[in-house]
């Protein structure tokens, strides 16, 4: 057995299952995307016509591609601004609670595993302008109704503050994991030596679980630059555009104008963006947070 | 040793295993067809009983429907019979029913399959720009010598939008007509009638709204909701046949006429007339509005004369609601009569079926048991959908027992000539930007009828200098 270990022939029959894998379903599609990108291919002919940069240059230029990288920067400050800390503010109260903490872990996470159409449905109802729970909440102060899915000044504030809702459970959860695994011993040292529970979370427990948090901060920015199926089930990238990110924008534009070669752009787009953004994130940010030693 | 050479052998087993797994399709496909063709064996026995047994030797055959769905249950049984008929007349077929929900189909099966060369030999199909699409490549069936064999070529109302280059590709299956849907019992209420004139139209939807009531349903979440009024009244204003022009250059969106009827639009939206918040709506809260009693009239295509029926979501109005055609305005160019009506959907076959004689057989007699006089006045009477076939009109009269529908056949009978909508006329790219950001815009206030047909007239002019 030894001896085949050390034959690198055997690590590499090891490596080939998962290699061809690893090929077939993400360096194949990729390159293959990069390759459909410079061309005019309308997603069915024979033949593939190469078009250069054309269509790079076409997104480049369009307004409304920017309207929809706009929106996508709209969803990263949303989730880096207002989920993130609010993630961490109820991990926190749900860590210290003494009672039913199953049960509001449990509630929590339920958003998280409803489909996304569901979700569109449900809050579609609490926006609707006539008997939507907002409007009933703003009319018994005597604010006249608000168009939340309608109006463009509300539409994707409406939107974002849905898919915060979808996903801060799932982070909540998993923040909760790591308040969890820190030893008990700090947290009563901290108290025996005085310190309140404001300054026991402040002081211990945040610096402890801030590699977790720049995981959820990575997550939440990956998820927000792939954001497509929320805007389709609440708006549809409407009223007039207003909503549309850069996913819709490539299913509308060129996908369901039969021009895969310009669609393949924008998912090109999307995928070097998105590398930048991460990237930028984990130089600036994350490196410094990498390990924590108790 | 041994034990290493017995973890090599493993490992190759699992990697050949999977790359078996991956490997050839054809071959695949042959050792499918084969095991098919096993099972169904006792099927086509009793089917081929008095063939010659080389051609009663079984085969399969898909037929790619959008028949899924509780409200498309009887236009389902409608395919179903034609299905068993072509089974009894083709010895040895059996045919694959592959339900999927239609815009599942137009914008991703079928397309991925046509890309792939593996379509389904029977499939549902929309006739403009799809059909024209993929007839250029090649990848459907020229049904012109098989309508001309089976002599029915002619006994369709239109072939446009599934004809490319002369030749038919597609077959639509039935027809719709747009027009007003309104409430009876609130206007036998208030003792008026159907409008005559758009001078009346005008002064009943402003006497609804004084009346508290909202005068026209509204549900512009989906862009082509709205668009089918507008497109309407832009027709009105500038011509029945302005949008076929619009393609070839010899009309522009910006041309006064046109924009009046966009104004005409804007005008009812800011005098409040549809329901407010509708950028918020979906399409299905269109018909909630109208059959709830909120809205009095409702703008939409024939098709939703269907949910006036016993056990569907109008139930209640069924004998309370009429049809009108939008009355003829002042000023306005050409046939003011003239209807919105289409025939964009049906079936379109497979150019490989083409290849196979036994195949062949089956497509013709699919062709020739679906589009018939018969399955055409079954699919208006149990599913309100129009004929895409002339039918005589004594016929369509004794069939016809709904108010409502033979209501819808009178304005069809009473508008000389009609019009498809826009997005069958205009490049995608045209398509696109009214529905997904001019019609919205407008409806929101963020642009005027005058920018939004400079707008749309730079679009059309960048796809019409691509076209060339």
């Amino acid at each position: 057995m030894n001896k085949a270990l050390r034959n690198p022939l055997v690590f590499i029959l090891f490596v080939i299952p998962a290699m061809v894998l690893f090929i077939m379903f993400f360096i194949y599609p990729i390159f293959s995307s990069i390759y459909y990108s410079f061309t005019s291919w309308n997603g069915v002919s024979d033949t593939v016509k190469y078009a250069g940069l054309d269509n790079f240059k076409k997104a480049l230029g369009d307004e409304r591609f920017w309207v929809s990288v706009k929106n996508n920067g709209w969803f990263i400050l949303f989730s880096v601004g207002v989920q993130v800390p609010l993630i961490v503010f109820f991990s926190l109260l749900i860590a210290n609670v003494k009672k039913l903490k199953g049960l509001y872990k449990t509630a929590v996470f339920m958003p998280s595993i409803m489909s996304t159409a569901v979700i569109g449905i449900l809050w579609g109802f609490i926006y609707e302008p006539n008997i939507g729970l907002f409007n009933k909440v703003l009319g018994l102060v005597g604010i006249e109704p608000v168009y939340w899915l309608s109006d463009e000044r509300f539409a994707m504030l409406s939107i974002l503050i849905t898919n915060a809702w979808q996903w801060t459970g799932f982070y909540i959860v998993m923040v909760l994991a790591a308040i969890l695994s820190i030893p008990g011993e700090l947290d009563e040292a901290a108290a025996i030596d005085g310190a309140t529970g404001f300054q026991r979370a402040t002081r211990i427990t945040l610096p402890l679980i801030v590699p977790i948090i720049s995981v959820v901060i990575m997550l939440s920015i990956a998820g927000a630059m792939k954001a497509a199926d929320i805007v389709i089930v609440m708006t549809k990238g409407g009223p007039a555009g207003s909503t549309e990110v850069m996913a819709t924008y490539m299913i509308k534009y060129a996908i369901t104008n039969f021009k895969y070669g310009y669609g393949n752009t924008i998912a090109v787009l999307i995928f070097m963006f998105t590398l930048v953004v991460t990237a930028l994130y984990q130089l600036v940010f994350a490196r410094r947070t990498e390990r924590i030693e108790y | 040793m041994r034990k290493s050479l017995t973890l090599l052998l493993s490992l190759m087993f699992v990697t050949s295993a999977l790359l078996t797994g991956c490997g050839d399709t054809k071959n695949n496909a042959a050792n499918n067809k084969g095991e098919a063709a096993a099972t169904n064996e006792a099927a086509a026995t009793t089917a081929a009983a008095t063939e010659e047994p080389v051609s009663a030797e079984p085969f399969e055959m898909t037929v790619r429907h959008t028949q899924v769905g509780a409200d498309k249950q009887k236009r389902l049984a409608i395919l179903e019979d034609v299905v068993g008929k072509v089974q009894a007349d083709v010895p040895g077929l059996t045919f694959k029913l592959d339900g999927v929900d239609s815009d599942v189909n137009r914008k991703e099966k079928l397309r991925g399959e046509m890309a792939a060369g593996n379509p389904p030999e029977i499939f549902d199909l929309f006739g403009s720009p799809d059909s024209k699409i993929y007839a250029k490549e090649g990848k459907l069936l020229d049904l012109t010598p098989i309508l001309d064999e089976l002599g029915i070529k002619d006994k369709f109302s239109n072939l446009d939008p599934f004809t490319y280059e002369g030749k038919i590709y597609g077959l639509p299956i039935g027809g719709s007509g747009e027009g007003f849907f309104y409430n009876k019992e609130y206007y036998t209420g208030k003792g008026w009638k159907a409008p005559a004139t758009f001078a009346e139209l005008e002064q009943q939807l402003a006497d609804i709204k004084a009346d508290g009531k909202v005068p026209l349903a509204g549900a512009s979440k989906a862009g082509w909701v709205p668009l089918m009024l507008a497109n309407h009244l832009w027709s009105r204003y500038a011509g029945p046949d302005v949008t076929a022009k619009f393609a070839t250059g010899e009309a522009k969106w910006n041309d006064p006429n046109v924009i009046k009827g966009l104004a005409k639009y804007k005008e009812w939206v800011d005098k409040g007339y549809f329901k407010k918040g509708e950028l918020g709506f979906e399409y299905a809260e269109y018909t909630t509005q109208f059959t709830s009693g909120e809205a009095i009239l409702m703008y939409d295509g024939t098709w939703k004369s269907s949910v006036f029926k016993a056990g569907q979501s109008g139930e209640g109005l069924i004998g309370k609601v009429g049809f009108f055609n939008i009355p003829p305005v002042d000023g306005g160019v050409g046939d003011q009569t003239a209807l919105m009506r289409d025939v964009n959907n049906g079936y379109g076959f497979s150019a490989s079926a083409g290849e196979d004689e036994r195949k062949l057989a089956a497509v013709k007699s699919f062709i020739k048991n679906m589009f018939n006089e018969e399955m055409q006045l079954r699919g208006l009477v149990e599913d309100g959908v129009l004929p895409a076939m002339k039918v005589d009109q004594a016929v369509l009269n004794k069939n016809i027992t709904d108010d409502l529908m033979s209501e819808i056949v009178a304005v069809l009978n009473s508008s000389q000539s009609s019009f498809p909508a826009f997005d069958s006329l205009v490049q995608a790219d045209v398509t696109t930007e009214i529905s997904n950001i001019q019609i919205q815009s407008l409806i929101g206030g963020q642009t005027t009828p005058e920018k939004m047909g400079d707008a749309l007239q730079k679009i059309q002019e960048e796809a019409n200098a691509a076209v060339e």
